[in-house]
């Protein structure tokens, strides 16, 4: 079997912290370094935004199942291989560690991980 | 004309709006073609009027220019080229994905950041050896005024600095994500402009000590990035031939005191003298003409009839009765508009130091990155507060706001990476934005005379605004008139007055007759026209400036009679007009000020 690989589907954006919107939304910021860190525990992690990598909403079939039956409000969307982790919403680090089976962690606030 | 002769494969032409860069771009791209050269002539300037002057339809392809064997043209137009970067990304799912997600996508791909990207873009593919450019021996590049252009030869060296730095990939590349595979070709680009037998930069300037600063700046900020092989043009030099006339003998001293105080770093800069012409240079003639040898011919436009009477359409006023209308009101809005070099600084200032003299709290404030307030004010008297949008202050500024509300909670590691996503170049347009809206909002309490910066970087800015309020109005959804964004502001008449400054020449009237447009559909009316520097104004009887100022009362006649319901001439004065002394001239009606001088 082939490494278990997290997919991030965003919502259209400009960039994936944000900072060129409009507003900076504190959640996108501390997902992108929630996404970082998991990146640094050795799993692999893929983001793709619409706005940039269209394609990638197309050839996944999950993805575009998804998109058809919920619209744009399935996004943003987690997978953990097909298995969808959550949808419409940025899951907490907490959640991503279990996801990929990392033991737990620390908060965020402390610091580093255990 | 060695500088001609021996001329590189790239050439661009810089300096400040209404020196003369696109006249002399395309005199020096005729030049070349009519001596057996391929040449591509391309303009930059996202307020381009190379089309009047040649007299065809460019777009984003090269264009045979008719009339000159071996001569093309182009337009990147960064509209059409966000729409051009738009398509490629989206086209291919339209059909795939739903609607929403569709729209959504556009939005983000319809940002100031995207126009800016798609341009450059354009642009570098240009520098390189294949692509549109690479039939031709030359490409003569006509750019936007000064700041614009500054920053787009920078962005090469900008863009590949962060592609090179941003080792954990990139996330705010946004709608520049493609550029990661440009990345070769922009350190091309960097290579070709650096490379002095590959590129030559030509400062055009006038002999005014407005444009010869600013081509210094200029000069020393492009050699920084790379640019050492540089050129000056004197354009526009001029001789009295009536010594009995005090505007032209004002005109003639003014500029040969200008070329006296020329500022040191341009003095090793190899020049070139051009006289001023009586005409207008719009078709190929014209163009030929301008960079034709010294003959003793060079005044080729008809000459005024002995006596005739140079008088303004009586619908036109002086700045006086539109600072009594200002001064009434008290607050609100006021943004001066126009192609750069047409004096917008100067009107903006003129406005406040009226009214601050006349007791009106005022606050002049300009979003030019290359405009200097200050420095044309001088020592203020009265309620007066000068402010200006500085680029660099306002990108530092945004950061330390960003680290501080969204990077408080985040541990080493997130702040590292949130800070080099506001290291991206993109980061500038946002700041700026920012700063432009709250000196927007601020009128509600004060009158604000915002000096804007040259046509194709406001339009930037509106377009901000433009998508800012889109997203806006659709996080806000049906909670209508809960909120008002700057674009609301903008477009409300009773808040915003936009003053369109223009010359009474061809030319600067068809540019402004094009901003009037673009600002139409963006939903903003202008509110009136400012016709600067006006011979016509000033009722000289010096020979090749009564040509001129005869060609220029036709052109204020079509402003007064069919563009604008308001028409405010400022004659030309002898000197640039600088301190609240000169400024005030300017204020004057034009009958007082020609009887002040006689």
């Amino acid at each position: 079997m082939s490494v278990m690989v997290l997919r991030v589907y965003d919502k259209p954006m400009c960039c994936s912290t944000g900072v060129c919107g409009s507003d900076v939304d504190p959640a996108l910021v501390r997902f992108s370094a929630d996404l970082d860190w998991l990146a640094r525990q050795g799993v692999s992690v893929e983001r793709y935004n619409p706005a940039q990598e269209p394609r990638a909403f197309v050839t996944n079939p999950v993805v575009r199942r998804a998109l058809q039956e919920r619209g744009d409000r399935c996004l943003p969307l987690v997978l953990w291989g097909d298995e969808i982790v959550s949808a419409g919403e940025y899951p907490d680090r907490t959640v991503l560690a279990r996801t990929a089976g990392l033991s737990p962690v620390a908060t965020v606030e402390t610091g580093g991980a255990a | 004309m060695k500088w001609i002769e021996n001329a590189p494969r790239h050439l661009f032409f810089t300096g400040k709006g209404g020196v003369g860069k696109t006249s002399l771009a395309a005199a020096t791209a005729v030049f070349l073609a009519d001596r057996g050269k391929r040449v591509l002539l391309v303009s930059t300037d996202p307020a381009s009027n190379l089309d009047d002057v040649l007299g065809v339809a460019l777009g984003r392809d090269p264009t045979p220019v008719p009339g000159v064997d071996g001569l093309s043209a182009l337009n990147i137009d960064p509209e059409a080229a966000a729409l051009a970067y738009r398509e490629r990304v989206v086209g291919p799912v339209r059909d795939l994905l739903p609607a929403d997600t569709v729209a959504g996508m556009e939005e983000q791909l319809s940002g100031a950041c995207t126009v800016e990207v798609a341009a450059f873009d354009e642009f570098t593919m240009l520098l390189g050896e294949d692509g549109a450019a690479a039939a031709f021996d030359h490409v003569v590049f006509d750019t936007a005024p000064t700041g614009h252009t500054l920053r787009l030869l920078r962005l090469p060296a900008a863009w590949s600095d962060f592609l090179d730095t941003n080792e954990r990939g990139a996330t705010c590349l946004g709608p520049a994500s493609g550029l990661k595979m440009q990345h070769e070709r922009y350190a091309a680009a960097v290579r070709a402009l650096s490379d002095r037998d590959r590129t030559l930069l030509v400062l055009v300037t006038r002999p005014e000590a407005g444009a010869l600063g600013e081509a210094a700046r200029s000069s020393g900020e492009l050699a920084e990035t790379g640019l050492r092989n540089q050129h000056l043009v004197i354009n526009g030099l001029f001789e009295a031939a009536d010594r009995s006339d005090p505007l032209a003998v004002a005109l003639e001293q003014g500029g040969r005191q200008a070329l006296d105080d020329m500022p040191e770093v341009l003095r090793s800069v190899s020049s070139t003298r051009i006289p001023l012409r009586g005409e207008n240079i719009v078709g190929l003639e014209a163009v030929r003409r301008l960079l034709a040898r010294e003959d003793g011919s060079s005044s080729s436009a008809p000459a005024p009839a002995a006596g005739e009477v140079l008088s303004l359409p009586a619908n036109t006023a002086s700045l006086a009765s539109l600072v009594d209308e200002l001064a009434e009101r008290g607050h609100g809005l006021v943004m001066v508009m126009g192609k750069g070099g047409v004096g917008k600084t100067s009107v903006a200032a003129a406005l406040a130091v009226e009214l601050a003299s006349r007791g009106v709290s005022v606050h002049l404030t300009t979003t030019d990155p290359a405009a200097h307030v200050a420095d044309v004010v001088g020592a203020s008297e009265g309620p007066l507060r000068m402010t200006r949008i500085d680029p660099e202050e306002e990108v530092a500024a945004y950061r330390a706001k960003v680290m501080a509300r969204a990077g408080q909670d985040l541990d080493a590691d997130g702040r590292a990476l949130l800070e080099e996503d506001l290291r991206s170049p993109c980061t500038e347009e946002v700041a700026v934005f920012h700063a432009f809206s709250k000196v927007v909002s601020g009128a509600r309490r004060e009158l604000v005379i915002m000096d804007t910066a040259p046509t194709g970087h406001t339009l930037l800015l509106l377009d901000a605004a433009g998508s800012y309020h889109r997203e806006i109005m659709r996080n806000v959804g049906d909670r209508e008139g809960a909120i008002t964004t700057p674009l609301m502001r903008l477009r409300d008449a009773d808040y915003t007055k936009v003053l369109l400054v223009t010359l009474a020449e061809t030319t600067p009237v068809l540019e402004a007759m094009a901003l009037a447009e673009d600002l139409r559909r963006a939903g903003i009316e202008p509110w009136g026209w400012v016709v600067n520097n006006s011979l016509a104004a000033a009722g000289p009887t010096d020979p090749l400036l009564r040509s001129r100022a005869v060609e220029e009362v036709a052109q204020i006649r079509r402003v007064a009679e069919d563009l604008t319901q308001r028409t405010f001439v400022v004659p030309r004065l002898g000197e640039e007009p600088r301190g609240a002394t000169g400024l005030r001239a300017m204020i004057d009606p034009p009958t007082r000020a020609m009887t002040q001088v006689a």
